[in-house]
């Protein structure tokens, strides 16, 4: 049982970074991004392929998987120029699709859909199995409260109060000489790095990856968090976070008390859940759960 | 490379009438709505029920499944999108794909995952050269261009229709030369669901009838309607052609799982260079 | 006495977040030609739109013939007679020219062939160019399709926003010429206008509107005299 709640509180780390990265991108710039689960998944078998096929140190290889992603992340984000927010939303899940694509096709690589196994972790056999998972725990959420505190000072600085600007309004941003592109490509690549980061992390902890653990409902989750947490506000969405995977997790519960329920069928009910919340919530309190703060001068 | 001709002539005429009802509804309603692949399916299933369930003939199971598909989404707006009228785009897209999900979730739950079919005659490819099609194919083309040619009709000779295109062209134009747009938008969502209903049918007859049919044409439709210019049915109906022939060629020449990808460049290249497709007016920047 | 047939009282409205049009009291009667003049940012087009029924009135009453028309929707109003054109955007780019007076004719479709004689009449340019789309026309031709619109269904009262913007010299006097005539045959007229010393001069009445409020009214001569309307609204220096 404390396996299974420590298991969760690891995959609500996860989802904690990839939605603080989400709303970098988009709570303070208004860049949409549906992509997630591309930048996701690229970070996973980034980090998965260059510590079994090349050899590297676990640390490197998430690294690596950070700054590999950081540079996608740069080049979607320039589509960002001519693209609204809509059309922006749909190319950037076609990134992510084409992404899962390639995964899936070029399995002389990535070993297609028989999936990735990945033998290689932190201090592997160092812990027993218990205390592991505890550890591997801790160093989530140690780079949640990372991702966290960077995402917060950066709302909070002067650079965020340009981000918001540009949320707000790009004319105005543009008339006030700031580079409105080159802020946008940077919070794009650093948000795009932590969800690499998200990635690995992922990767080493579950130990098999296949393309279909980055399919576009991941990014619905993700967004679900945002929304809920409202958007903007980052200690909302990890209540957010941690909601959305309550109600994931609490569904797979109901299957274990009502057994006339397969699997099949609860997949189902649990989207058709997550969907009419998402619509509630934008119907009726399309600010959140927790909505925004009024900005306050330091 | 007529067998490719073909096949994308094929894919296009199925694509092609839920080309039409979403870059209606987009030029009417100024956003993209990503459920219309749901009720594809929606039409599909519908189309199977009645086929298969009741053993109607398929030309009555078209009815009835254009019927309900029609009802249904006629009720996904009074439900969700109306009273969401004022969002943005953004907003009504991401709504739209959560009804996407409750929709095929619900089909999923009542219909299972498996792959279904209706109850067709088996009938024999005609083979010609190198060439291959069937009969069924072949009606499915002739179907499609007679409702291409009757939605046109519509859209150029009748009342509504022009009403339509102006209401599409001009939203609050048309509102203050008295046009009532709230008609006019019901009997786009009606026409839109007609389509959908329609084209399900026709899916069932070329592919198969899982609950994901709709969504894998999503992006293909997208992408017609783009290329063709948001809001012009004429352009959707050239779009969809293109497309068609576009995810052969790329079916043919690279791997046919890249097929889908084809959809996304193609949307990715328009909304980057030429964003008002072939026959749209420059309009759509940010 | 010339009946009022349009009338605003203690009229606000605009758009989320703040009013753009404050307390006006504005009144057009049968046959007048009204003018509202002002500087840019002033409200003009905001307080056109909501008398059109594009932007709603938060505060006050419109009346129209003596009915309240402040709560209806625009194609309601455009009902009653009320014929609105727009600044920009006031055509059906898709549309053909004739397509397009269909359109302007939705709520009188009995007269069509009728009026469009008239409108061709008119305006024979339009005439030539008939099956052409109207996104296709150039500017002048534009704004042609767009007054001939809002004749097709003998409206009581034409709202006119800019009528004579992007226009060349020539075409604006024609435009004037042409309101003026229309308004010969019995249609009254409210427009906002930035060329403010012609539209004055064709007018009977004129108001001026800055910051959301009307800051002068009178006899549209008088106006013309006014030295301090002369400085800051007519651009003639003293």
């Amino acid at each position: 049982m404390i396996d299974y709640l420590i298991s969760i509180a690891t995959y609500v780390g996860f989802y904690m970074i990839l939605a603080l990265a989400l709303n970098l991108q988009w709570g303070q710039t208004g860049m949409v991004n549906f992509g997630i689960a591309g930048f996701y998944g690229l970070g996973a078998y980034t980090s998965g392929l260059l510590t079994i096929d090349a050899g590297w140190p676990w640390l490197g290889a998430l690294l690596a998987a950070g700054v590999l992603n950081m540079l996608f992340g740069a080049c979607v984000s320039f589509l960002s120029i001519r693209l609204r927010d809509d059309f922006l939303a749909i190319v950037t899940l076609g990134f992510a699709e084409i992404v899962r694509l390639v995964l899936l096709n070029e399995d002389w690589l990535t070993r297609g859909p028989r999936g990735l196994p990945i033998d290689v972790q932190p201090l592997s056999g160092s812990l027993d199995r218990e205390s592991y998972g505890i550890f591997y725990l801790l160093l989530v959420f140690v780079v949640v409260g990372f991702v966290f505190f960077v995402t917060e000072r950066l709302r909070k600085a002067p650079y965020g109060r340009v981000m918001r600007g540009i949320r707000e309004d790009d004319l105005v941003a543009e008339t006030l000489g700031k580079n409105v592109l080159y802020y946008r490509i940077q919070v794009f690549a650093v948000g795009a790095f932590f969800m690499g980061i998200a990635g690995a992390l992922y990767a080493h902890y579950v130990q098999n990856i296949s393309p279909e653990h980055f399919t576009p409902m991941l990014s619905i989750f993700i967004w679900m968090s945002v929304i809920f947490g409202g958007a903007g506000n980052n200690k909302g969405l990890l209540i957010g976070a941690s909601l959305v995977m309550m109600i994931i997790e609490g569904t797979r519960f109901l299957g274990d008390f009502i057994k006339f329920i397969d699997a099949g069928s609860l997949s189902s009910i649990r989207i058709i859940l997550i969907g009419v919340m998402m619509i509630l919530v934008i119907r009726f309190r399309p600010q959140g759960i927790f909505p925004e703060e009024r900005f306050r001068q330091p | 490379m007529l067998q490719i001709l073909f096949n994308g002539l094929l894919n296009g005429a199925v694509i092609a009438l839920p080309a039409i009802a979403f870059t209606m509804l987009f030029g009417i309603l100024k956003f993209p709505n990503f459920s219309i692949g749901a009720f594809i399916t929606v039409g599909a299933y519908a189309a199977m029920v009645a086929n298969t369930y009741f053993g109607w003939q398929l030309w009555l199971s078209a009815i009835f499944a254009m019927l309900i598909t029609a009802l249904l989404i006629w009720l996904s707006d009074q439900l969700v999108f109306k009273p969401l009228r004022s969002a943005t785009s953004i907003t009504l897209l991401v709504v739209s794909i959560a009804v996407a999900f409750i929709v095929e979730s619900i089909i999923r739950l009542i219909f299972g995952g498996d792959i279904q079919g209706l109850d067709l005659e088996l009938t024999r490819p005609i083979r010609f050269g190198g060439f291959r099609f069937t009969i069924d194919q072949l009606w499915i083309i002739g179907i499609v261009m007679l409702v291409m040619l009757l939605v046109s009709i519509i859209l150029k000779y009748t009342q509504l229709g022009k009403a339509m295109r102006a209401t599409s062209d001009n939203f609050d134009l048309a509102e203050v030369r008295g046009i009532n747009t709230s008609h006019v938008i019901a009997a786009t969502w009606l026409m839109g669901g007609l389509l959908l209903g329609l084209s399900g049918l026709l899916i069932g007859i070329d592919l198969v009838i899982e609950p994901q049919i709709g969504w894998f044409l999503t992006i293909p439709v997208f992408a017609a309607a783009i290329l063709g210019g948001i809001g012009s049915p004429y352009g959707a109906m050239i779009g969809s052609v293109l497309v068609g022939l576009a995810e052969e060629l790329t079916g043919a020449f690279l791997a046919p799982s890249y097929k889908v990808a084809v959809g996304f460049v193609i949307i990715a290249i328009l909304l980057m260079f030429r964003p008002q497709g072939l026959f749209g007016l420059p309009e759509i920047k940010k | 006495m010339p009946e009022t047939i349009l009338i605003t009282k203690k009229l606000f409205s605009g758009y989320y977040g703040g009013d753009i049009v404050k307390d006006i009291e504005l009144s057009v009667s049968s046959n007048e030609i009204v003018t509202v003049i002002g500087p840019n940012g002033a409200g003009k087009s905001t307080l056109i739109k909501t008398i059109a029924g594009l932007v709603p009135t938060r505060e006050g009453n419109i009346l129209f013939e003596d009915q309240r028309i402040d709560h209806l929707r625009a194609s309601e109003i455009a009902r009653l007679g009320i014929a609105y054109v727009p600044q920009e955007a006031n055509v059906f780019r898709t549309l053909t020219v004739s397509e397009n007076l269909e359109m302007g004719a939705w709520t009188l479709p009995e007269k069509k062939e009728q009026h469009a004689k008239q409108v061709y009449q008119l305006f024979p340019d339009l005439k030539e160019r008939k099956n052409d789309r109207v996104g296709n026309l150039s500017g002048g031709q534009r704004q042609m399709v767009a007054l001939g619109m809002a004749l097709m269904v003998d409206p009581k009262i034409l709202l006119l926003d800019e009528p004579s913007a992007g226009l060349s010299p020539k075409l604006v006097s024609e435009m004037f010429d042409i309101i003026k005539s229309v308004n010969q045959n019995g249609v009254s007229v409210l427009m906002v206008e930035q060329n403010a010393v012609q539209a004055l001069k064709m007018s009977d009445r004129a108001y001026v509107l800055a910051s959301g409020k009307i800051k002068l009214d009178g006899p549209a001569s008088e106006l013309l005299q006014n030295v301090e309307v002369r400085e800051l609204y007519l651009g003639v220096s003293s």
